[in-house]
């Protein structure tokens, strides 16, 4: 086949059949009779929950089932529905009767429901249990952790499925035969080593192959590893970090840093997200923030002069500086666990709220004639207030400065759709009051033509007007 | 009324004569608009002592309600660079002079925290359009504006305004509002303000949406308008001596609020001296003192997580004497 090496492993090798999913055989069995009481039409809960470990066959199941009993998928991730009006959309589609010229049933598939995050999607949770109630479908939701609070309702409405994790057997059993279909030589240690990189994630497994296959032309362990270092590069940094804290002389700390090619201002936020946990006693943990300190101050000096001169003494604090700094033996040596700098991913996670906290302070700070930094410390934390507490006077705000139903979430979880109820009543009023001048006007340009009477009928003309447009904004 | 905008909008003066308690300012000031004509200026002084409203009367009593069309607004806490200075400020400072008036006025606001190149920037647009284009710095601390540029300038300085004129700013607005006040809540705002007006009326607006002014509402507002963090990051840190958890906090304060280190360190500089934190008084005075390192650290340096966290390190460390002993029985008197 001329492009078969252009399709993903990961979709070509997905199990076309049931029998083909590994080892799931309890989330199979409950899956399908669940499916099965919809042909008889009497489910008992209307929607199906399948959690469990990445890579470990949740959407596979479902694929290969419609597939097997001839329904047609209506699919959505977490990147399409965000969005309530998204979801009501399929609800209209899933709510419809089945039509008797098609005689496919559908399963509504919502991958990813963990990721719905309250604030952002604003309703999509409300909305999927309304979808849930009125479905004629099947609704199969898909997460991998199904535990957060903001799930527990959900919870109680659906049939909970569980995937295990896949073992490192299950994992290799279906890398030897991929390797088999590919007629790729396979070394049975390089196989090994995949599996148990993957810990129990096959997709990550297959691609995992599919990049050393592709790139070598043959499985084998020292080309695996070439590979995927890349990958292993936060355990390696991890030994960095633990071989610089636990030195006992400056030469060591500072020859320990030099055995990644992470930057030295990158290597710096993986010291300053694991020392803590290295130094519990608060005076070594004080002193080793006083060396990192000063050595972030240097990386400052030296982004802002230019001067790489300096990149030896930050980097003698932020490693012997540091390293010296710990002296109680007991926690230096104490083995515990690193992990990489959250601060990134945290960033990104937030990046939806923030922007939203963007525009606001945007806006508010043109009104108020002053920096947006002044808004986020000293209005915003205000307006908060107000928000929580007066929904009324907060629609009027609100109103005032025209701001957008997310930035109303933004400044009331509790109370936002309460504001957003509010303004609708507001607009209301004003289009009636609007629609009132404009009929009194006419009657005063019938019954007087006093000259008085139009000065007065002008202004009035222009209070509309200006309420007129203002609501078309 | 259906609509309803911050006060601190509404009731902001439009002309000069409606500034309050900066005498000397305004009539120096109203010379310029009799005469038509002004020097460039330096308006420097504490936040929400009228600087920027100041400027913008000017500005309106020079040209009138348009006298947006003649002005170039540029807040320089968010465009600062020189990349700004030399194009949209060196462009509307060129262009040609509209017939009707004697110049155009271009507004850096918080020019303070403008770079260095971009002051240096500014001194030339400053001489060589002079005869079409006159500048107005606002700054909080005018020593960091570059000598030549204050020496171009002429200086006013804005003071801190008087306890009596702010409480009665306030009476005003509650009346125009219909409001009920009680002197003691317009005190207690003063007093939480610390002489800003802008943040002297936000908090009257947010303690009127609360129902009336006093001084309950007053210190609800102000405690609920801290975020829980900076009272969470300073109590695990201090009292539980759990530097993980502060760290957590923080990221919280950073992350979700989006405060800058400054912000943060401030916030927890108003908080330190609260009567909610019971700690013996020495210990507030070395945290002040601290703090104050640290904010001086965070402008110099470049990670703020880094710099904040030296700082929860050295409140565990502060905290231990207070963890070993049982924490005292009644508050410490302030």
């Amino acid at each position: 086949m001329l492009f078969s090496r252009k399709i993903p492993w990961v979709v070509k090798y997905r199990p076309k059949k049931i029998d083909e999913i590994v080892n799931q055989e309890k989330a199979k069995k409950l899956f399908i009779e669940w499916i099965d009481t919809w042909v008889s039409k009497k489910p008992e809960k209307k929607s199906a929950l399948l959690y469990g470990p990445p890579g470990s066959g949740k959407n596979s199941l479902v694929e290969a089932v419609a597939r097997e009993r001839g329904f047609e998928l209506l699919e959505m991730n977490a990147s399409d529905y965000r969005r309530a009006s998204d979801i009501e959309r399929i609800a209209k589609t899933s709510s419809r009767v089945r039509s008797l010229t098609n005689t496919r049933g559908k399963i509504v598939l919502l991958d990813e429901v963990d990721g719905i995050s309250d604030a952002a999607d604003l309703g999509a949770l409300e909305a999927i249990l309304k979808l849930v109630e009125n479905t004629q479908y099947p609704v199969v939701l898909i997460a991998n952790n199904p535990w957060s609070p903001k799930l527990w309702e959900l919870r109680n409405r659906c049939l909970m499925i569980e995937f295990r994790r896949l073992t490192k057997t299950d994992v290799k059993k279906v890398l030897r035969s991929i390797c088999a279909s590919e007629k790729l030589v396979c070394d049975d240690d390089a196989v090994d080593y995949i599996a148990e990189r993957s810990e129990g994630d096959l997709r990550s497994a297959i691609n995992d192959l599919e990049a050393v296959g592709e790139g070598f032309g043959r499985v084998t362990l020292s080309a695996a590893r070439a590979l995927l270092r890349a990958r292993d590069r936060d355990l390696e940094t991890f030994n960095v970090v633990r071989k610089i804290l636990v030195s006992r002389y400056a030469w060591q700390a500072k020859e320990a840093s030099t055995q990644t090619d992470l930057a030295p201002n990158e290597l710096i936020g993986w010291i300053h997200e694991n020392l803590p946990k290295q130094a519990q006693d608060p005076e070594d943990l004080w002193r080793a923030y006083e060396a990192l300190s000063r050595a972030d101050v240097y990386f400052s000096r030296i982004f802002k002069s230019g001067n790489w001169d300096l990149l030896a003494y930050a980097v003698d604090m932020m490693t012997a500086g540091v390293a010296l700094s710990i002296k109680n033996e007991q926690h230096k040596f104490k083995w515990v666990s690193y992990s990489p700098p959250e601060t990134r991913r945290l960033a990104a996670e937030a990046k939806e709220a923030n922007r939203v906290r963007e525009d606001l302070a945007k806006i508010v700070a043109t009104h108020l004639k002053c920096s947006t930094s002044t808004v986020k410390s000293d209005v915003i934390p205000l307006l908060k207030v107000i928000f929580d507490n007066n929904p009324e006077y907060a629609a009027k705000l609100a109103l005032g400065l025209n701001l957008s139903d997310s930035m109303i979430i933004y400044l009331s979880e509790n109370m936002g759709s309460q504001i957003v109820k509010h303004i609708e009543k507001l607009r209301q009023e004003i289009r009636q009051e609007a629609r009132k001048t404009m009929f009194e006007q006419k009657k005063s340009r019938v019954s007087s033509s006093t000259a008085i009477a139009k000065q007065s009928e002008k202004k009035e003309e222009k209070n509309s007007k200006g309420l007129e447009n203002f609501l078309k904004k | 009324m259906s609509v309803e905008i911050l006060w601190a909008e509404k009731y902001r003066p439009k002309s000069l004569r409606e500034v309050v308690d900066q005498e000397d300012v305004v009539k120096r000031l109203q010379v310029f608009t009799k005469e038509r004509n002004m020097p460039h200026l330096l308006f420097a002084g504490p936040p929400g002592t009228g600087k920027t409203t100041t400027a913008h009367a000017l500005a309106h009593d020079l040209y009138g309600e348009d006298y947006r069309l003649y002005m170039l607004e540029l807040n320089a806490s968010d465009e600062r660079g020189i990349e700004v200075v030399r194009t949209k400020v060196k462009e509307f400072a060129r262009s040609k002079l509209p017939v009707d008036v004697p110049f155009k006025i271009v507004l850096l606001d918080e020019a303070d925290n403008m770079t260095a190149d971009a002051q240096q920037a500014l001194r030339r647009l400053m001489e060589m359009y002079v005869d079409v284009t006159r500048f107005i710095l606002i700054a909080n601390y005018p020593s960091k504006i570059i000598e030549p540029l204050q020496s171009r300038c002429a200086v006013f300085r804005f003071t801190s305004l008087r306890r009596e004129d702010v409480i009665a700013r306030l009476k005003w607005i509650c009346a125009q509002e219909r409001v009920a006040c009680d002197d003691r809540g317009l005190e207690s705002i003063h007093e939480v303000s610390g002489g800003d007006m802008r943040r002297a009326i936000n908090i009257l607006q947010a303690a009127a949406a609360l129902g009336e002014v006093n001084t309950s509402n007053v210190y609800k507002v102000v405690g609920l308008a801290t975020p829980a963090e900076v009272k969470a990051l300073l109590k695990t840190a201090l009292f539980e001596g759990d530097f993980l958890k502060s760290r957590e906090a923080l990221r919280k304060l950073m992350i979700t609020y989006g405060l800058s280190g400054v912000d943060i360190v401030k916030q927890i500089h108003r908080e330190i001296f609260s009567s909610e934190i019971t700690v013996p008084e020495d210990l507030r005075v070395e945290i002040a003192d601290y703090l104050g390192e640290i904010q001086y650290r965070l402008v110099e340096g470049a990670d703020d997580e880094i710099q904040l966290s030296a700082l929860l390190a050295k409140l565990v460390l502060l905290g231990r004497s207070l963890r070993q002993q049982p924490q005292p029985s009644k508050p410490v008197k302030r």
